[in-house]
């Protein structure tokens, strides 16, 4: 007991005359509202976290009779993972250690900060579970909320941190010099259901965020022009191309249409223009070419990947060189190389694999962890992700022209050209189908606007149609 | 005879040493006493500031030049750390930020040295060219380069190279730089004391030039014998300082106004710093090479 009370007065001695000063020279603090946290005795003090700085910052808030009855709730196996830093962060802060994620099942999961709330003692804790994305403050866990409607006697002082995000980022080991503001709002006390409460917490922190002395100069800002992107889907010969060029020539009657099918077009006021030609374009025209003369599905695959890689880059330069309002695509490379993988898979593919794998593909799998059985069935996924291919654009709308394969071939047939290695009646048939499911998950799970027509109509009635479709959608917007 | 001539000298510069002491001890009981009267003027922080200088000056004339330049460094990093917290710097422009720090030291020890070709290279030249590499280097993201570089060639130009001309001053001479701070603190004064009482920009404008002229030419010549400026000179200098100034609050006006700094509002981190010092941006760099030019 001794030992540990010449500890704590250590790690006291060293908060003031050590960590105080430098967290003062070094990176600079401000503070308002210090007077919300002299008057209390014991209190649970809440912030937003950024970085590694801000406990430092609270601490510095604290009185100095209160630095060592007070604890932050920190991640074990976070610090765990050096420990040198584990004995350090221990030695200064003496935190209440838990489990990110994993509840500790045998008792109350708050049963350690429930026993420091008893004794007296104070404590801090980040709802935001963990530091975000630098300068957002992402939604509070509910745990705070569960955890304080047990104590409606204990007051809450809410605290907003600003500058750490910027001195120390959370992937960044840097420390820059940058002044810190320290808001510190008035003190709550939280009665009534947990939701309430974390809702009421979470919306005072917002406030203190819109405080005079957290605001910062900002440059005009420059919102990213939102292109909508349109993919007319269906099988090869269903008549997409033809739809969608149709489609760009009306829609472009009123804003700049760019279209990008077997060659990259640019329509305004109802008529293509002329535009300066992209290197990537030429490019993919080279390798669609090798593509459909392939001889076998093999032999396909790679310049049909290539070619689609190449246009969802094209997306880009076009939206880069051409400022369209709107790209309208025959096909779209996101989801023409997911239903081509369900062909190549041959079996049978639930939704949720599907799911999975767009996500992975359009760079918004953030979530899903490398041990995923998502990368055992598609072990190219794997390949992809280390290329840094998986960036694909995914669609703002979607249109699959839903043809019969028998109609599709004789199509084909009258058309007179050769036929790609594909171009037989039950792989188109495996094709539709894998278009079908992905049309499903695009509307289901990701909640694109999608439209699936009849292909036997006729070209008029289809492109009217899809016109009508996409307007409505725009209009509507994509939520 | 022929001793009395250097003994002159010793005295007056015993005196000059001892004078300059005085000032500093006096801000000093200013600034102790500011602890104990809780109430804020208007104008202590510019004594604050003023403060700072003439420790520098008074540590650079009785221990060390050395370590009087490396205060005025730890000047120049307060000043620019409160500008890089205030403008809007992307994520990835904190690896510029920190070269941008780096170089103070590269620039304060060129001083320290008594390198003058260097020192005025440093930061126009050599930390310029890297600030763009270094911006490049930090991240991926295209969008907004020009103005990160920009706005962080431009702290780095006022709030380190131009203090920095300060300490090149003190190098030939404390007294100069002590000059150079005593007039410009004056300048704050009588623009402070207008600010209030004229509102017409032109009157402004006409009553910050001619209310603190007369003071600063007295001053100038009463110490001209101390900071060994010809008369001429002394009389040229201090009509030029106040318009100096001027200059300096004025672009010193849009830049906090940009960066949403209130004026009545100004707390250190916070725009205090950079209100503190706008003046001596321009009367600075102009008076050193004005003496550089025409006396050394």
């Amino acid at each position: 007991m001794n030992k540990q009370t010449d500890i704590t007065n250590w790690a006291r001695l060293l908060h003031v005359l050590l960590l105080r000063p430098l967290v003062k020279l070094f990176s600079g603090i401000n503070v308002t509202g210090k007077e919300n946290l002299e008057s209390l005795n014991q209190y649970i003090i809440i912030a937003n976290h950024n970085s590694h700085l801000d406990i430092l910052l609270l601490y510095y808030l604290l009185p100095v009779s209160h630095i060592v009855r007070t604890h932050p709730v920190a991640d074990k196996p976070h610090f765990s993972k050096s420990r040198f830093v584990f004995r350090l962060v221990d030695f200064f802060f003496r935190p209440i250690w838990v489990t990110r994620g994993k509840p500790d099942l045998s008792d109350d999961p708050f049963g350690e900060i429930k026993r420091i709330i008893d004794d007296g003692q104070n404590v801090i804790i980040f709802p935001e579970g963990t530091r975000g994305v630098p300068g957002e403050m992402q939604h509070f866990k509910s745990g705070i909320g569960r955890l304080m409607s047990q104590y409606p006697e204990i007051p809450i002082v809410p605290v907003f941190l600003v500058g750490p995000e910027r001195a120390l980022p959370k992937a960044s080991a840097l420390l820059l010099p940058i002044w810190n503001n320290v808001i510190v709002g008035p003190p709550q006390l939280c009665v009534g259901d947990h939701r309430e409460i974390t809702r009421h917490l979470e919306d005072i922190l917002i406030e203190l965020s819109r405080s005079e002395s957290a605001r910062r100069h900002k440059r005009s800002p420059q919102e990213p022009r939102a292109v909508k992107h349109i993919a007319f889907l269906g099988i090869d010969g269903s008549g997409k191309s033809t739809a969608s060029r149709m489609a760009a020539e009306a829609i472009s009657k009123s804003s700049r249409i760019c279209l990008v099918s077997d060659e990259l077009q640019f329509f305004e006021q109802g008529e293509a223009r002329e535009i300066q030609p992209l290197m990537t374009e030429k490019l993919r025209r080279v390798i669609s070419g090798y593509a459909k003369k392939a001889k076998s599905l093999k032999l396909y695959k790679i310049p049909k990947l290539m070619e689609l890689l190449l246009r969802n880059k094209l997306l880009e330069e076009a939206e880069r060189w051409y400022s369209p309002d709107l790209i309208v695509m025959d096909g779209s490379p996101l989801l023409n190389l997911l239903a081509w993988s369900v062909l190549y898979k041959k079996e049978e593919i639930d939704r949720e694999t599907c799911t999975k794998a767009l996500a992975v593909l359009s760079g918004r799998g953030g979530d899903i962890g490398h041990d995923d059985p998502i990368f055992n069935r598609f072990p190219e996924l794997v390949h992809m992700k280390r290329l840094g291919l998986t960036k694909l654009a995914l669609p703002d709308i979607v249109v699959l022209i839903d043809l019969l394969p028998e109609v599709a071939c004789r199509r084909i047939d009258t058309r007179g050209e050769q036929k790609q290695v594909h171009e037989t009646a039950d792989k188109l048939e495996r094709l539709r189908q894998a278009y079908l499911q992905v049309c499903e998950v695009v509307e289901k799970d990701w909640h694109i606007p999608t439209l699936i027509l009849k292909g036997e109509r006729s070209r008029e009635d289809l492109c009217r149609a899809s016109i009508d479709f996409v307007m409505k959608s725009i209009d509507t917007g994509p939520e | 005879m022929g001793g009395t001539y250097p003994e002159v000298w010793a005295m007056t510069d015993s005196i000059a040493t001892i004078s300059l002491v005085a000032i500093f001890s006096a801000l000093s009981i200013i600034r102790v006493a500011r602890v104990f009267i809780r109430k804020r003027f208007p104008f202590d922080s510019y004594l604050g500031y003023s403060w700072l200088f003439f420790l520098s000056l008074t540590v650079a004339e009785l221990i060390s030049f050395s370590i009087g330049i490396w205060i005025l460094a730890l000047v120049s990093f307060w000043a620019i750390r409160e500008y890089f917290s205030l403008i809007d710097i992307r994520l990835q422009d904190r690896l510029a930020i920190f070269g941008a720090y780096l170089s103070i030291p590269f620039m304060y020890y060129f001083i320290q040295i008594d390198w003058y070709g260097m020192f005025i290279v440093s930061i126009p030249v050599y930390a310029f060219l890297a600030i763009p590499l270094l911006v490049a280097l930090g991240g991926k993201k295209t969008e907004g380069t020009v103005f990160s570089i920009g706005s962080i060639d431009f702290g780095l130009f006022l709030f380190v190279f131009c203090i920095g001309h300060i300490g090149y001053l003190s190098l030939y001479s404390s007294w100069m730089a002590a000059l150079l701070v005593v007039n410009v603190l004056i300048c704050d004064a009588a623009i402070c004391i207008v600010r209030r009482k004229i509102i017409t920009v032109w009157g402004r404008l006409i009553a910050s030039y001619f209310l603190p002229v007369p003071l600063v030419v007295v001053i100038s010549l009463a110490l001209s014998g101390w900071t060994e400026i010809p008369d001429q000179h002394s009389v040229i200098l201090a009509l030029m300082i106040p318009v100096l100034v001027i200059m300096g609050h004025q672009a010193g006006r849009y830049v906090k106004a940009d960066l949403g700094i209130k004026e009545d509002l100004l707390i250190p981190g916070r725009g205090q710093i950079l209100d503190n010092l706008q003046s001596l941006l321009y009367a600075a760099p102009v008076m050193f090479h004005y003496i550089r030019y025409f006396l050394k």
